[in-house]
């Protein structure tokens, strides 16, 4: 599976496609080095079973395609799968029910995740602002991010310091130092992600937005990984 | 090397046309600043309809002039700048600062681009449109319709609002805060903030720089430059529009569009500045660096008289991220020689109300000497059997005969008298203030600042290290080839 970001921009626009299948999302992060659970595509039951079983049980099964918004409303997703019975089980489950609900939707396929134990949700973004050009936000996920606006931004490209700066600018940044029994957060892991972010919306003009949504924080040490990415291209024809 | 708007703050020689013999008319007020400040170029004014102004003799165009013409005020209606613009350009000049009104922010934006255009291609730089004129106390400028008696000093103020430029001049005479320069941006069509910040950055006359910021057009060259600006001098800024309202209304107020507010403080931020809500935090902060004072190290410590303003202090401290340690111990024993046993020697320490103008001296002092108290916060809370201006006198006292450059930051509460006392410590170069929480205040700008430099410096230096080597950060790998 050789291929550019280049490549998978082009393959989108040929398909009239502004944003990326999940796993071209994951590829694209794979290629900064940025932290993804273990994944696969399978495009029938047995590959199901197999991609599974490579990863290592429990797994989250999702639907992949470029026509459905919320997958979980047509029966996309199977979280929890914890056995290769189950895994083909649960493709022939979602490949149902997706043509049931939505018979005219093109389906690539089945993306197979690893299950990704729970962490602090974070999320990171970035985009392209009319006057700064393009910009990296970060903020703690859920209420604190829709309430409260506990959000952070810079322009991009950042610099570590700036990457630091931004962490510890929230409001929420008080979490780092661990909570209910958690020790203290992989702070470097979340400046490296903001880094390679600021990285990608500096060097890929096609892209418009990036959507880290959760970030999953581990402790001091464990990392993080990105739960689930976004990727909106523009109108750019490329270079 | 000599910045491009050199000639701006010193020019040989300045036009103003539509220099009118009306006291009324703006064409008026700013030719008789200049005159009344004490400018030692030449001056023209320039007005086909007259033959003097104000005791000058008047020309019918800049052309006509003979003599070297740098800057030319233009105070005429917008339609006529253009003609204005040419006639200069014919003649020289270097600045065109157009105080009219009329262009982008009643959206002629055609005729602002064609201004800056004909400019541009006569060799011409444009302040403005719209706006008040410029102040450069160092040549004893006074290019505005703004007071003419500003105090001299070492703060720029860069604003984009013409009303509350000219009522912060004002109010600068009341606080008594000193300027090197005023400058009304308006419109920015041509000079911008970034144009100015590079002046001031190697500006001698200039130690900080106070922004009044509705919006921006080229937001990477204003990051660029200001990050250079702080890492040397202080920037203050007030963001207009620091809720999305605000925002709408200052981008209504001068079209310049400028992004949410959220991105605003990050940016701000990043660059090292810092951002302030109101004017009078802007000119307590510019008390402070108008010294210019280097921060020695972490340790404050508080001398009050009063522990109510102690704590409020202490608060204002802990909010801005200063913890208050406990005083060294042999100045403890030190303190203990002469103050009452009610007395608190920890941190603040608390002489007690009936202080007199010698505890603080004596407690002040040693702290000055002591190598382990960095800066120092004095607080006086008036009464009826102290006396301010003695107090005053007292911390002077102890200032000047240790001549040791420690952050000392008063702050005096109560009536007229003691008002009078934080203008007498305030020309006697300690920053003062009228209650705790705004000398607590002003003295953790200190520390913030010194926190904001550090962050740009690093930031400078590896952007440095990294574009020397290559401009891409990552070179384009192939996917699946590991």
């Amino acid at each position: 599976m050789a291929t550019t970001p280049q490549l998978l921009f082009e393959e989108a626009r040929r398909e009239g496609r502004k944003k990326l299948l999940e796993h071209e999302a994951l590829m694209l992060c794979e290629h900064y080095g940025l932290p993804v659970p273990r994944y696969g595509v399978a495009t029938n039951s047995k590959e199901a079973v197999e991609v599974a079983t490579k990863i290592g049980f429990p797994v989250v099964m999702k639907v992949i395609s470029p026509d459905i918004v919320h997958k979980s409303d047509v029966g996309g997703v199977a979280l929890d799968v914890k056995t290769p019975d189950e895994a083909r089980e649960k493709y022939i489950t979602i490949t149902r029910s997706v043509m049931l609900r939505a018979p005219n939707a093109r389906v690539t396929g089945i993306l197979v995740e690893e299950m990704l134990p729970r962490g602090l949700e974070m999320i990171v973004g970035a985009s392209r602002d009319p006057f700064f050009g393009p910009i990296v936000m970060i903020g703690v996920g859920g209420i604190f991010v829709e309430v409260l606006k506990d959000v952070s931004f810079r322009v991009a490209p950042l610099t570590p310091p700036d990457a630091y700066d931004m962490l510890r600018d929230l409001k929420g940044y008080v979490l780092f130092g661990g909570f209910r029994g958690m020790g203290p957060l992989d702070e470097e892991a979340v400046v490296d992600v903001l880094m390679k972010v600021s990285e990608m919306i500096t060097q890929l003009d096609e892209v418009a937005e990036i959507d880290i949504n959760p970030l999953l924080v581990y402790e001091r040490g464990r990392g993080a990984k990105v739960a689930d990415v976004r990727f909106i291209l523009g109108d750019t024809r490329g270079e | 090397m000599e910045s491009e708007l050199y000639r701006l703050f010193y020019p040989r020689g300045i036009a103003i046309v539509g220099a009118s013999k009306n006291p009324s008319k703006i064409g008026h007020i700013v030719l008789k600043n200049i005159l009344d400040g004490g400018y030692k170029g030449r001056v023209y004014p320039v007005n086909p309809t007259a033959e003097s102004v104000l005791g000058l003799p008047c020309y019918p165009s800049v052309s006509s002039i003979n003599g070297e013409v740098d800057v030319v005020i233009v105070s005429v209606p917008a339609d006529k700048t253009i003609e204005v613009a040419e006639d200069a350009g014919r003649a020289g000049a270097q600045f065109l600062v157009v105080l009219s009104s009329g262009f982008k922010e009643v959206g002629n934006k055609e005729l602002e681009e064609r201004l800056v255009q004909v400019a541009r291609k006569n060799g011409m730089r444009v302040l403005g449109p719209n706006i008040f004129g410029y102040v450069y106390t160092p040549a004893k400028l006074n290019a505005s319709f703004g007071p003419p008696n500003l105090l001299p000093g070492n703060i720029a103020f860069i604003t984009q609002s013409g009303a509350l430029g000219i009522a912060l001049m004002g109010y600068s005479i009341v606080e008594e805060i000193g300027v090197s320069s005023v400058v009304s941006v308006g419109n920015k069509a041509d000079i911008d903030d970034a144009d100015l910040l590079s002046f001031f950055l190697n500006d001698p006359n200039t130690q900080a720089v106070i922004m009044y910021i509705e919006g921006i057009s080229d937001g990477r060259k204003f990051l660029d430059i200001a990050s250079e600006f702080s890492a040397r001098k202080p920037i203050i800024t007030i963001k207009a529009g620091r809720t999305e309202f605000g925002a709408k209304a200052a981008a209504s107020h001068t079209g310049s569009l400028s992004s949410g507010p959220i991105l605003w403080e990050g940016v701000l931020r990043q660059v090292g500045a810092l951002q302030v809500k109101d004017v009078q935090t802007a000119f307590d902060y510019a008390r402070i660096f108008e010294r210019n004072i280097k921060l020695p190290g972490p340790n404050v410590l508080v001398i009050t008289n009063g522990g109510g303003a102690g704590v409020q202090a202490t608060d204002t401290l802990a909010e801005r991220g200063i913890r208050l340690n406990e005083p060294p111990k042999d100045y403890v024993d030190y303190l203990r020689t002469f103050l009452p046993p009610f007395a608190s020697t920890r941190n603040p320490v608390d002489i007690t109300g009936g202080a007199s103008d010698e505890y603080y001296y004596l407690a002040l002092r040693k702290a000055l000497e002591h190598e382990e108290i960095h800066s120092i916060l004095v607080l006086y809370c008036q009464t009826m059997t102290t006396n301010p201006m003695k107090t005053a006198e007292a911390i002077i006292k102890a200032v000047q005969e240790t001549d040791i450059k420690k952050p000392v930051v008063a702050g005096f509460v109560g009536g007229p008298e003691s008002k009078e006392a934080i203008s007498y410590l305030y020309r006697a170069g300690i920053p003062a203030y009228p209650t705790p929480e705004r000398a607590a205040e002003a003295l953790s700008a200190i520390y913030l600042y010194s926190k904001r430099r550090s962050v740009v410096e690093a930031r400078l230096a590896y952007l440095k290290t990294l574009y020397g080597k290559s401009q891409r950060l990552v070179e384009t790998r192939i996917i699946g080839e590991k």
